[in-house]
């Protein structure tokens, strides 16, 4: 009985959808060396997970509170991670050297560590907030960590010098997570999630680019 | 028709790399100067709309941005407007609007045909759409194959997958089929245009099959019509076999009802005489009733001689093991008698009283008395002497206890209404010799099994001079018994002479009077050093050892070691009265 219930614990924490469990070199193991394709394999794999979970929760948000009353025309928003200077286009993000492409990378993650805590925790005080949209905000930050410890592995493998750890963008947008006036909460609400969409699509497509150049020789 | 402003239609980006918009004139004919529309647009971060870089490549009534006016996770606005009125306005960035241009080159190829030659699989193949920069990562693609026979009006959907190359089987191979295939960007929704579609004809390859027409198909038909019948004829043979156990098993007999009540054909008719002479003979029913019914039983009064009942039987069935399992009452008889659901013995209601009476009786002038001491004010009893009466509370004279030689039973003082009887015998270690003669015994101590160990009163005389020191202990007056913490303080200064088993800390001697509480505890407590059966030890025979307790106030005392099963002292007062422990012992 107890053993059934292990294994069925256990099978669904290794079975996240997107993610599969690669127990080759099991976490916190010190000898194991993953390859290098393995990191960024595993990589590319939560970076696609996080910004598919981002699009849905935003979809979801935007049906459920935005429709009528007309956030998208007010959504030129910008997001907090806009100081730092990432590549816009597919030139740039060739151009860019990969050790400082990763260290955008890891930056972008970084800054995305507070918002994400707050932003699961506060969601949960939407009145009436969809057991979906909760869930998802709880894994996202789950993930963003699981994926900044890999990406600091990466760099770690990658990096000749030094590893900079000073790309960051500190976020306060907690107060407006909080106010008291509904509509304007949402609104806050509605930005942080299309940035988070935003973001989360930026961070997959660098993997995939440094993947394909990295890896594959820029012939994916 | 009704006036339609200008309208921007839709923004499109087919490789994330440069994007277009289009948008639809409306039908402004009435205006006197014509209308020139411009589509501006402004990055997030500007204060300034600028115009259209190109509004000719991607044809009329569209804008094109190429590579350098691209910045894909900017947010854009575009609006279209004329030199004085905005008629529409939209605002997006370039990764929301990803429409990837459909997939080229389909091909098939054959995998193997089935052995009949009726069915093949096929192979097919397609290569990304040239814009999308697949090879370095750029955009990363999802195709959706829809397939359908070429007369058929609906197609088949496969799932999105990331490979460029998908199996197709089973396809028939007289039939022609055509397939075609569209892509979007991974975690995207929106699909972008189909691709030419790809025609599949196996005649071409030489492998069709021309008398293959007709089909086997699985004659659903004529299973359910003869399923139908077998069916029914298995259901029609059991029910007129002659097999009893078959049709039983199959159609189980429905129970009438069986209570005899009243015709309600009778009172639809209005019959009231009869009715109401059914009504008066209810007793009649009744007895009928049970003597019909077999399920009633009636409650058996005992009313045996309860001595010969308690010497030859209960005693016995006691002691024996089976009955440490069964419900055994005292009362207790192996049919199914009324008793035998109770599990509590016959006891009147006095015998309780007899504890409370201990109360008063059980105060520490007994301990001053260097005569016995026996737990729980069970002292009273003399065994040459009647069992002192409830009514005559006087606790000297209840305490005059002459030693006999003979050990001390815990027995209350119970009724004194049976007081020529004896009071608790003592077994000898002989388990179902019934002792007769009488004679007390004292609770010496109590086994980890949560065995009641008695010593003969003798014995407990020779320790009794170094208990002085107990005896001079206050006790608490209200408390017949001591306060436990005064047993263990009694324990404690004293030892244990005899061959008892080691004293614990909560270990009891014959000194000590004892709550129920701290019975209770002391049995539970106990710890782990079980206790060696005291009959081996010591000389004297007549050593006793709880060996049953019936809830709430039986003992039965037994002279060998039993291995008592872990009950717990849970008597009122913790011991039993003289009664009732004449129903158990002889």
């Amino acid at each position: 009985g107890l053993l059934l219930a292990a294994l069925l614990v256990s099978h669904m924490l290794l079975t996240k959808e997107g993610v599969t469990s690669l127990p080759i070199c099991p976490n916190g193991s010190v000898n194991c060396q993953l390859s290098l394709e393995e990191l960024f394999d595993r990589a590319v794999k939560l970076s696609h997970y996080i910004h598919f979970l981002s699009s849905e929760m935003f979809n979801e948000f935007d049906e459920r509170y935005a429709q009528g009353r007309g956030f998208i025309a007010k959504a030129v928003n910008s997001c907090h991670t806009a100081t730092l200077t990432t590549p816009e286009d597919k030139e740039q993000a060739q151009q860019i050297h990969h050790e400082d492409l990763l260290n955008l990378i890891l930056g972008v993650l970084r800054s995305w560590n507070d918002p994400l805590i707050h932003l699961a925790s506060e969601v949960q005080r939407i009145k009436e907030a969809p057991e979906t949209i909760l869930w998802k905000a709880v894994e996202i930050e789950e993930q963003n960590k699981r994926l900044l410890e890999g990406m600091e592995k990466i760099v770690g493998r990658v990096h000749s010098g030094e590893v900079e750890n000073d790309i960051y963008t500190p976020w306060d947008g907690l107060p407006s997570l909080q106010l008291a006036d509904e509509d304007s909460r949402l609104f806050a609400f509605y930005n942080l999630l299309h940035c988070l969409r935003r973001d989360s699509h930026k961070i997959d497509n660098y993997l995939k680019v440094l993947k394909c150049r990295l890896i594959h020789d820029n012939n994916c | 028709d009704f006036l339609q402003s200008p309208q921007i239609s839709k923004c499109r980006s087919p490789e994330m790399e440069t994007f277009s918009c289009f948008w639809t004139a409306g039908n402004f004919y009435n205006l006197t100067v014509p209308r020139v529309l411009q589509l501006l647009y402004k990055k997030s971060n500007e204060e300034d709309w600028k115009e259209c870089p190109d509004y000719i490549t991607s044809g009329q009534n569209s804008c094109y941005f190429n590579a350098s006016y691209t910045s894909v996770w900017t947010p854009y606005c575009v609006q279209l407007a004329s030199k004085n009125e905005v008629y529409d306005k939209k605002c997006f960035s370039v990764d929301e609007i990803v429409l990837p241009d459909p997939p080229v080159h389909l091909n098939w190829t054959l995998l193997n045909t089935s052995q009949t030659g009726i069915h093949g699989d096929i192979q097919v193949r397609w290569d990304p759409p040239p814009t999308a920069d697949v090879r370095k990562g750029w955009i990363t693609l999802e195709y959706e194959l829809q397939y359908k026979e070429v007369n058929e009006t609906k197609w088949k959907e496969l799932k999105p997958r990331l490979s460029t190359m998908v199996p197709l089987y089973s396809l028939k191979t007289a039939r022609d089929y055509e397939i075609r295939i569209r892509s979007r960007q991974r975690t995207s929704e929106k699909f972008g245009e189909f691709s030419e579609i790809l025609y599949v004809s196996f005649s071409q390859i030489g492998i069709g099959c021309d008398h293959c027409t007709e089909e086997v198909e699985f004659p659903w038909f004529l299973v359910l019509v003869f399923g139908v019948c077998g069916l029914a004829v298995t259901v029609i043979s059991i029910m007129l076999s002659k097999q009893p156990r078959l049709k039983m098993l199959i159609f189980p007999p429905v129970p009438v009802p069986k209570i005899k009540g009243i015709d309600p054909d009778l009172l639809k008719k209005g019959r009231l005489d009869e009715v109401n002479s059914i009504l008066a003979c209810h007793d009649n029913y009744k007895t009928q009733l049970y003597s019909d019914d077999l399920w009633v039983e009636f409650i058996e009064l005992d009313i045996e001689d309860p001595d010969e009942k308690n010497r030859a039987s209960d005693t016995d069935r006691l002691l024996s093991e089976d009955h440490l399992k069964s419900h055994s009452s005292l009362g207790a008889k192996d049919d199914d008698s009324g008793r035998a659901s109770c599990c509590e013995p016959d006891i009147p209601e006095t015998d309780f009283s007899a504890s409370d009476t201990c109360d008063a009786t059980c105060d520490s002038d007994q301990f001053k008395k260097a005569a016995e001491k026996d737990l729980l004010c069970l002292d009273r009893q003399d065994n040459d002497e009647s069992l002192p009466s409830l009514a005559n509370t006087d606790p000297q004279r209840q305490h005059r206890n002459t030693q006999p030689e003979n050990s001390h039973l815990w027995a209350p003082f119970g009724d004194s209404v049976e007081s020529p009887r004896p009071s608790v015998h003592t077994q000898i270690s002989n388990q179902n010799s019934l002792a007769s003669t009488d004679f007390y015994a004292q609770v010496s101590d109590i086994t980890p099994a949560g065995r009641v160990v008695l010593s003969p009163g003798q014995k407990s005389k020779l320790g009794r001079a170094q208990r002085e020191g107990c005896t001079e202990q206050n006790f608490t007056m209200d408390n017949t018994y001591f306060c436990e913490a005064d047993v263990k303080k009694c324990i404690a200064v004293t030892s244990h002479e005899e061959n008892e088993p080691p004293v614990q800390e909560q270990g009891y001697n014959e000194d000590g009077y004892f709550t129920t509480e701290s019975l209770t505890t002391t049995v539970a407590n106990l710890g782990a050093s079980t206790a060696a059966p005291p009959s081996s030890e010591m000389p004297v025979t007549d050593y006793t050892s709880i060996h049953i307790v019936q809830s709430p106030q039986g003992l039965v005392l037994n002279a060998t070691a039993l291995p008592v099963p872990d009950k717990e002292f849970n008597m009122s007062c913790g011991y039993v009265s003289t009664d009732q422990l004449n129903k158990i012992m002889p």
